[in-house]
């Protein structure tokens, strides 16, 4: 399937348990300077997760937020946001709380406890940032959203259980659009909410199934600086783009090449590259499987996580949408 | 009613009972047997919250994804049929290293766990995991391996008797290993840059001696299909399989005249397994107390049937990734069996060590007051009457707990434990929380929870 508005452009990531290389990317995110972060959520028996810095051209340069549970350590971390300082917020779902970082990696704060009250968690899932620095995290197991401080202390909340308007069932991912609004990955209900920057309701896009504006849980959402919509659709194994009023642009279903580091793995292990000449499931590699987050660039580069491929599939828009 | 969930599933909370009761015995059996295949709608949490399982790598990667359905599943039947064929039909992850391909195995199991066994057969035939186990990947048109065509006849169908004689020959043996030539699994990349890729099973027809063959006494150009076939209408299939159905829902201990007639209801059936299994669960042999709380629990039915009693899990959180680790502590590597021919059953479960890990796994789930198994256990106890002597207590408790029976000497044990404190037990008073969680502790420690 040739895409209309997006060429490829390469892929970064190997499947690695540990320093170059990710294991269940689940989010990426750049800071100001065009630095990648991806966040490795691994599983529970290997204890892999990270945050690894690498450079759009496969240059690993360092990895923070591995597996602990003191300071600076996550266990089940999900999503990740950098504020207009570069500090980098992580919302970690077993240990209910968000660890803030420096863009180098030096761990400054976290914050949050289990809980329903103000500023409490039941798995935070997904994190974003608004224009004043407001932090703003998904708080999925108790069905709401919230708007803190980048201490952590309650502002507001909104969102309760439930499939209708501003309602959520295990929602998941979240973005804030360049007009501060606000957009959910309500993920069991197979929508994006979207809201007022004070929460009230505007629309929901999207409804159960697979074809072009149909979700199958929804696990990520991110507005591009262009105003146009990407949406993870997880179980559907794609990523849908949209315009600002919901109309469906496209749909990118994966279309990796190896990356710089897969290639060298490649290169010096000639019997494995012999299994995978033999397999010759080269259209299958390009696939996603189970992609969950998007990250924007402003000059249209968009970075999808490609969770259980162990990768970053990168394509440039084409042409740039005017800016809204 | 509890019997039969103890073994046509992992027991049964007291709320599920009332609830089978209400349905009656027959009619639960036939839900039992007929599940409707297909993942349940709770699958996502698992691949949403162990997203390594979703492209499990190793059987360790693999394991939440089946310690989740075991411990939540509303289709019991089909999640035991499923451990019963995964120690029958056995592939193992230590050399087959591929999770993924695990679970699709595990999978197979339940869709076609309770049908007929030919089918059966033939589908693990063609199992790609279950080619690449057997080495049959190596068993050429010019040179064939006879591993999958021995343990095909040996543990998977036809069986030995206790001089190691089965009913067919060596040549039989070798007539089975050249009808499988050609059938192996697909090259599939290595893991270890893109994480693994589905298995597939492929055909080689220029690799598949398709000469005439003689195999129990028929002659053909058999492939494996017929090979199938043939051993699946043979008397010693049907009397192999109603012994190994026998060992895992009734007893330890065979009962010739049972297998016999089980036996013969195979084969009245199709082999159909569904039909073998009914003539079991509504006989009068397995419902008499010579049979019930007489069979071992594997550690599988003991960490997953706590874990169904204790009902603690809403989501998947991350510790139920350890409950895979506990069985494998007692003894049963799930997704891991030690060799082809399964894990040794019954009274050789347990020996000092795994006692105590069986012991202290099932005291510390039913005292975890915050499940709300435990919570809904609790309730019933404190809602059985104002003030309960020992007995009385000693009764509500086993009752909540799913209705289990204690011999008459543990329960005097039991008993007179409750009766050392010098007051009769009552509901919402100081400490009788702390009481119950005790009473519960003090049950599963007993020799009794041990048998199902």
């Amino acid at each position: 399937m040739k895409n209309k508005n997006f060429s490829y452009s390469h892929t970064i990531g190997i499947a690695s348990f540990l320093g170059r290389g990710f294991m269940n990317p689940v989010d990426v995110r750049f800071d100001s300077t065009g630095l990648m972060f991806v966040l490795s959520r691994s599983n529970a028996g290997n204890k892999n997760v990270r945050i690894s810095a690498v450079t759009l051209d496969s240059e690993f340069q360092y990895e923070f937020a591995n597996w602990g549970t003191a300071p600076g350590q996550t266990t089940q971390p999900t999503a990740m946001a950098f504020d207009s300082e570069d500090r980098l917020y992580v919302a970690d779902e077993s240990m209910h709380n968000v660890s803030v970082f420096d863009r180098e990696g030096k761990f400054l704060n976290r914050w949050g406890e289990f809980g329903v009250g103000p500023g409490q968690f039941n798995r935070p899932s997904g994190i974003a940032i608004d224009s004043n620095d407001d932090v703003w995290v998904v708080d999925h197991l108790n069905d709401r959203v919230q708007k803190l401080s980048t201490d952590g202390e309650y502002i507001s909340s909104f969102g309760s259980a439930g499939s209708g308007p501003g309602q959520f069932r295990f929602a998941w991912g979240m973005a804030i659009d360049s007009n501060d609004e606000i957009w959910v990955a309500d993920w069991r209900n197979d929508r994006v909410q979207h809201f007022t920057h004070g929460g009230e309701f505007i629309s929901s896009l999207g409804s159960s199934g697979d074809s072009d504006g149909e979700f199958d849980r929804p696990s990520g959402v991110h507005v591009s600086s262009h105003g146009e919509v990407y949406v993870a659709d997880w179980r559907n194994e794609r990523v849908q783009v949209f315009d600002s009023d919901g109309g469906h642009i496209e749909t990118l279903i994966g279309d990796a090449t190896l990356s710089k580091w897969c290639q060298e793995f490649v290169d010096v292990n000639p019997e494995q590259a012999g299994w995978r000449e033999k397999a010759g499931l080269f259209e299958e590699e390009k696939r996603f499987w189970r992609p969950s987050a998007i990250e924007t660039s402003p000059d249209g580069l968009v970075l999808i996580a490609d969770s259980c491929r162990h990768r970053i599939q990168i394509y440039q828009r084409t042409p740039q949408p005017a800016l809204v | 009613m509890a019997h039969l969930l103890r073994r046509a599933g992992f027991g049964a909370t007291r709320d599920q009972l009332d609830e089978y009761i209400g349905k009656g015995y027959e009619a639960t059996v036939e839900e039992l047997l007929h599940p409707e295949y297909g993942d349940p709608e709770e699958q996502d949490f698992m691949d949403r919250y162990f997203i390594a399982s979703v492209e499990a790598r190793s059987a360790g990667h693999a394991d939440p994804q089946w310690s989740w359905r075991m411990a939540t599943t509303e289709k019991p039947l089909e999640e035991k049929i499923a451990l019963f064929w995964h120690s029958l039909l056995a592939v193992g992850g230590i050399k087959l290293d591929h999770g993924l391909e695990m679970l699709t195995e595990i999978d197979l199991f339940r869709r076609l766990g309770l049908g007929r066994f030919e089918t059966l057969l033939l589908a693990i035939s063609r199992n790609p995991g279950m080619m690449y186990w057997l080495d049959n990947q190596n068993s050429h048109k010019d040179a064939p391996n006879e591993n999958y065509g021995r343990e095909l006849l040996e543990l998977f169908s036809m069986g030995i008797d206790e001089n190691g004689e089965g009913a067919y020959s060596e040549d039989d043996v070798k007539a089975a290993a050249r009808a499988f030539t050609g059938w192996a699994s697909k090259t599939t990349p290595p893991p270890f840059f893109l994480g693994p890729f589905r298995m597939q099973f492929a055909f080689d027809p220029d690799d598949h001696d398709d000469g005439e063959k003689t195999f129990l006494g028929e002659t053909g150009n058999f492939n494996g299909e017929d090979i199938v076939e043939i051993v699946s209408r043979h008397r010693s299939t049907a009397r192999f399989i109603a012994l190994r159905l026998y060992l895992n829902f009734v007893s330890d201990t065979p009962d010739d005249e049972e297998i016999e007639r089980l036996a013969d209801v195979f084969q009245e059936n199709d082999g159909e397994i569904r039909s073998v299994l009914r003539a079991i669960f509504n006989s009068d042999h397995f419902k008499s107390p010579a049979i019930r709380f007489r069979k071992m629990k594997s550690p599988a039915e003991l960490v997953f049937g706590t874990v169904t009693l204790t009902d603690r899990f809403t989501i998947p959180e991350m510790d139920m990734s350890t409950l895979a680790n506990q069985t494998l502590f007692m003894g049963q590597h799930l997704l891991n069996p030690p060799s082809v021919e399964g894990w040794h059953e019954g009274e050789e479960w347990v020996d000092s060590g795994a006692l105590i890990e069986r012991i202290n796994f099932a005291s510390g789930e039913v005292t975890r007051g915050d499940a709300r198994g435990v919570r809904r256990m609790i309730e019933r106890v404190a809602g059985t009457g104002a003030e309960l002597q020992p007995e009385e207590f000693v009764d509500a408790c086993l009752d909540a707990m799913g209705s289990i029976d204690l011999s008459d000497r543990t329960k005097s044990i039991v008993i007179s434990h409750a009766a050392a404190k010098d007051t009769p037990f009552r509901p919402g008073s100081a400490g009788s929380e702390d009481r119950t969680l005790e009473m519960f502790q003090l049950i599963v420690s007993t020799p009794d929870f041990q048998y199902c």
